[in-house]
């Protein structure tokens, strides 16, 4: 979806990190320094992924070796098994349903909220009105309430617009999950473009709404792309209210389809849970790749004017 | 044109209303019950064999044509949240199956259809008495058995053998056979028993003349703390404690992985275990089948001989209360408890919902010790609040705590007063 | 709007001091005036109709239920019935819920604090890293923050495993510790360290890219001044980076807090597989517990409200310096 924004080239006008001219003296120091900081940069990028290599290693280990005292750090004995299992096993809830769920009901809740809240922060950056400030404390306090409380009187908004069991019916619900958040973020950064662009845009003959479409729209890619990252994360991982609103096995979204690995009979498919998770993974570090570079800078002028 | 704007902003919001009304037609069209209906049955879990499943749906629509009767399975993670939603909405399953522990929140809230009358017709005093019970709320008929599973011990042959030992005939020489082997085999469990396995420690009280918790006008009193129960609780502590290497706080969860490696001498697990620890090494959760030569298996010894009385699990099942067909879930309902239904239940080793079935469990150790042992099997107290104590894992906690070595009496104590305020809340 | 608004890269020509927000533009003739005045209604509109419906909605049903009695039997219909306050004097008079929310707040405290302090450090040293261990470490970060809260608990929980986990392996074979089927999460204190680790280690990559971000837009000549000066590392960050970063440090600390406050998922599945459920439930586990667990709809709905209140109290101070700013 961020494929579609259009992208000025102003838009990437971020400065990169700047290389520090050192001082006279301390360049020697300062280069003891880097090789510390490096080292200790490679165990923290181990710490990091430690638990996403063993998840990735486990996946790849026949079920019978995973619970066994001896431990094996990488897979030895290789196999493909729990991806067929996952993927293919006849009698399980199908993979590719519960992808197709999340990917649709995701990218909508990524692509609605942002419109919404780009309209939105428009609104409260760009004029002066009556109760803003009570929509922006609104929208704090929002993000405060306990989800886990909401659960049956969400249910019951959905059942009575007749959206249990739909793709727009738990997109609405994720939407409005995410949309607090993204108003908050997007706002200060609408805040950190000045409104003499929009200006002098005019001034050249555009209409006001050309100039926010054609000039600020453009500069907002990256902030747009921060907390896209954010409502897909969240959206994407939803577990909760996906089990309860959508329960129909074929409406099934991935983290609820994981859950299928564990029966009563008290047997868990530990290799197939980690090869679920690992086939759900995939789908936000590839969202995460694409946009990586622009989340950076997109992250700053957001979450921070507020 | 600055207008434009805040209608582009209507048009979206409009949009999204007039698409969340478009998806109206959905839910089954109101009315009398079509002759295509749609009959929605849960069954939880993969307990229920594929035989079943396909007897259920050719049986079904065999017997009422054109319509149709669809098996949505569900997962035994967050099924009492999910039940607490769906079948109180206009998109509400028509038939449950329901664990027989959660049945008594749900008789009990009015959510399922009252099936007094249909008592004679679905079985009647064939029924598991048991499970009639927990299925019962205010003398009315709501909940009907659909299979239950004992709790058997199953052992190494040889390391009993080679410990001395024979199958155990009171309940007191269980515990002293698996703290000897536990002794004789430095680091493996005599009795594998994870201390949230609760389930296992109720046969100790009820053996001694205890209870979990009494009915008496109008009111619950948790009993773990008389006199009778915490004997059985100290039997209990002295097996978790000196027979069992499992972890003090874990689950009773993939029992079949310890006696596999060898680790778990003896456990006591529900019967369809046997199956775990057989599946083919290769299987999604692989088994040991080059063990079933060595594989025995008995009842729970009762305190005096005789088989003990074991907590039995398994489910009930009942109809929507809100289903939009309940003639047809009904009909569902007593194919599910006919006899050729049940039949394949017992034939995979589960006890069918029906007493008179018990024959078709078979002939094998395993069958005879489950059949011995269903004979016997007892309940959790048939509150409708008692789900509300397993959910707040009162009992985990306790046991785990007694695992640990904790002093029984005071911790028994505490429960006790925990369980009346729930029970009685 | 803020007074250390100079950090805006995008757009290097910018003006010193930057221009507050205005409802610029060319002057209007009356009807357009009108319309321009009804335009911010009109861009929040969408916005507005989600939250009302899939929030405020419920919302309102959730502080009515706070003052009924609501248990499961009104849910399939039964007639709730009015008790006031009741609820919330109960709430407030059990224990439980005191003891759950000091381990909340005491939990959510440990959390932000780690969390923060990590991530800055992270980011004060990515500045300084060379592009290749940049990279690495972005990525490194970019997998964990990846990674859904519910698998990683699961691979977490799993790494700690009593039998069959790594540590408790390396701790035995390697550093020869009696360590052989320890279990990590039976005490409260040692539940609430794993518990701490994953919501940390999670959390972190939103912390160190969001303040990676804001050092890169602090001037060079600045950092460089500082470092003319000789001032200490510490020192310099304190004086001459800080307040660059302050709102970026005062916004993330906020959300940390309300998110480690409501944790959830971590915990309750960390439950799962081990651990004392009355010793380690959080606020967010309580409230699932008290409401769907066991069907008391209506106690639940009290004890989310005070956790709103609570959390209102904590950010009141953000909250007013918000207001403060937005009347500029």
């Amino acid at each position: 979806m961020t494929t579609q924004t259009p992208l000025a080239p102003a838009a990437t006008r971020v400065r990169p990190p700047a290389s520090r001219t050192a001082g006279n003296g301390a360049v020697r120091r300062r280069k003891t320094t880097t090789v510390v900081l490096s080292i200790i940069s490679v165990f923290i990028f181990l710490c990091a992924v430690f638990p996403v290599y063993w998840m990735i290693n486990t996946s790849f280990q026949p079920n019978n070796e995973i619970r066994s005292s001896t431990l094996h750090f990488w897979p030895d004995n290789f196999t493909l098994r729990n991806y067929y299992t996952v993927l293919f096993e006849p009698g399980r809830t199908p993979f590719l349903p519960a992808l197709g769920n999340s990917l649709v009901v995701t990218l909508l809740t990524v692509t609605i909220a942002l419109v919404f809240a780009f309209l939105a922060s428009l609104a409260v950056t760009r004029f002066r009105f009556k109760s803003r400030k009570a929509f922006i404390l609104t929208i704090l306090i929002i993000q405060m309430i306990p989800a886990e409380a909401m659960i049956v009187s969400t249910y019951r908004v959905l059942d009575g617009w007749h959206l249990l069991n739909t793709i727009i019916g738990l997109t609405l619900v994720y939407v409005a999950t995410v949309l607090p958040f993204t108003i908050w973020t997007l706002r200060g950064f609408v805040n950190g473009i000045p409104v003499e662009l929009e200006e002098a845009g005019m001034v050249d003959g555009l209409s006001r709404s050309g100039a926010f479409w054609k000039i600020t729209f453009p500069l907002l890619a990256p902030g747009l792309v921060a907390t896209g990252v954010f409502g897909f994360i969240q959206a994407w991982n939803e577990f909760l209210l996906a089990l309860v609103v959508n329960s129909r096995p074929d409406m099934m979204t991935l983290p609820v389809w994981l859950r299928t690995f564990q029966t009563l009979t008290g047997t868990t498919n530990w290799a197939a849970i980690m090869a679920g998770s690992t086939l759900m993974a995939i789908p936000v570090i590839v969202f995460f790749l694409i946009v990586q570079g622009r989340m950076t800078s997109g992250l700053v002028s957001g979450a921070v004017k507020g | 044109m600055k207008k434009k704007l805040g209608v582009l902003a209507l048009v979206a919001a409009s949009a999204l209303a007039l698409t969340s009304c478009a998806s109206n037609g959905d839910p089954g069209s109101s009315g009398a019950p079509a002759a295509d209906a749609k009959i929605r049955v849960w069954l939880v879990g993969t307990d229920t064999p594929k035989e079943a499943r396909e007897y259920l749906t050719t049986t079904f629509e065999k017997e009422n044509p054109g319509s149709k009767l669809i098996i949505e399975e569900q997962s035994w993670t967050g099924l009492v949240d999910k039940l607490n939603t769906n079948l109180s909405g206009s998109d509400s399953p028509d038939v449950v199956e329901v664990g027989n522990t959660q049945a008594a929140a749900f008789t009990s809230a009015g959510a399922f259809l009252d099936l007094t009358k249909e008592f004679d017709s679905l079985g009647g005093k064939d029924l598991l008495p048991g499970f009639v019970e927990a299925g019962s709320y205010d003398g009315k008929f709501y909940a009907a058995p659909l299979y239950s599973g004992a709790r058997l011990v199953f052992f190494k042959k040889d390391a009993l053998s080679a410990a001395g030992l024979t199958v155990p005939t009171t309940l007191a020489d269980y515990v002293s056979n698996g703290k000897k082997l536990a002794a004789d085999n430095a680091g493996k469990s005599g009795i594998w028993w994870p201390g949230q396995d609760w389930y296992n420690a109720l046969p100790f009280i009820w053996e001694n003349g205890g209870e979990v918790a009494t009915f008496k006008d109008g009111k619950w009193s948790s009993a773990f703390s008389t006199a009778n129960s915490l004997e059985g609780l100290k039997q209990v502590q002295d097996a978790m404690v000196n027979a069992s290497r499992a972890p003090k706080d874990g689950k009773e969860d993939n029992p079949q992985v310890g006696f596999c490696d060898g680790t778990s001498l003896q456990l006591s697990a529900p019967s369809w275990v046997k199956w775990s620890i057989l599946a083919p090494a290769d299987s999604e959760t692989p088994g040991c089948p080059d063990q079933e030569e060595n594989l025995g298996v008995y009842a729970l010894p009762g305190k005096d001989g005789g088989a003990a009385s074991v907590m039995a699990g398994g489910s009930n099942i009942a109809v929507s209360n809100k289903s939009k067909n309940p003639e047809l879930a009904t009909k569902a309902l007593k194919i599910i408890l006919s006899d050729e239904f049940q039949t394949i239940y017992a034939k995979n080793g589960l006890v069918p919902a029906k007493l008179s079935l018990a024959k078709e469990l078979g002939t094998d150790e395993v069958a005879t010790a489950t059949a011995e042992a269903a004979g016997k099997a007892r309940l959790t107290p048939p509150s409708p609040k008692w789900a509300d104590v397993e959910a707040a894992g009162l009992l985990q906690d306790f046991f785990v705590k007694i695992a640990q070595g904790g002093d029984v009496e005071s911790l028994a104590k505490e429960l006790d007063k925990k369980i009346d305020g729930v029970l009685n809340g | 709007m803020s007074t250390l608004n100079s950090a805006r890269p995008r757009v290097p020509d910018e003006p010193k001091e930057p221009e507050l927000p205005q409802p610029a533009g060319p002057k209007l003739s009356g009807r357009a005036k009108l319309g321009t005045k009804l335009t911010p209604y009109g861009l929040l509109v969408p916005a507005l109709a989600v939250l009302a419906v899939v929030i405020g909605w419920p919302l309102i049903n959730l502080i009515i239920m706070s003052f009924q009695k609501f248990g499961r039997a009104q849910v399939f219909g039964a007639p709730p019935e009015w008790i006031g306050f009741g609820n919330y004097a109960k709430v407030l008079s059990d224990s439980t819920f005191w003891e759950v929310l000091g381990r909340s707040l005491l939990f959510c405290l440990v959390c932000v604090v780690f969390t923060m302090l990590l991530g800055t450090l992270i980011a004060m040293m990515m500045v300084r890293l060379t592009k290749f261990f940049r990279l690495l470490l972005s990525v490194g970060l970019l997998l964990a923050w990846a990674m859904p809260a519910l698998t990683a608990t699961i691979v977490w929980g799993w790494i700690f495993d009593t039998d069959y986990g790594v540590i408790n392996n390396v701790l035995v074979n390697v550093f020869g510790l009696d360590f052989q089927q320890h279990s990590w999460l039976i005490n409260p204190v040692s539940f609430f360290f794993v518990a701490a680790i994953i919501v940390i280690w999670g959390a972190v990559p939103f912390v160190t890219f969001t303040v990676y971000a804001g050092l890169t837009q602090v001037p060079d000549e600045v950092l460089e001044a500082a470092s003319l000066d000789g001032a200490g590392y510490v020192q310099r960050f304190r004086l001459i980076v800080f307040p660059y970063l302050k709102s970026i440090f005062v916004v993330i600390t906020i959300l940390q807090i309300i998110w480690d406050l409501r944790v959830f998922t971590q915990i309750y599945a960390l439950q799962g597989i081990g651990g004392i459920k009355e010793q380690t439930s959080t606020l967010g586990v309580y409230i699932y517990q008290t409401s769907l667990g066991s069907g008391e709809y209506g106690i639940g709905g009290a004890i989310a409200v005070i956790t709103v209140i609570i959390l209102m109290a904590i950010s009141l101070y953000y909250v007013r310096q918000s207001i403060k700013e937005e009347e500029l």
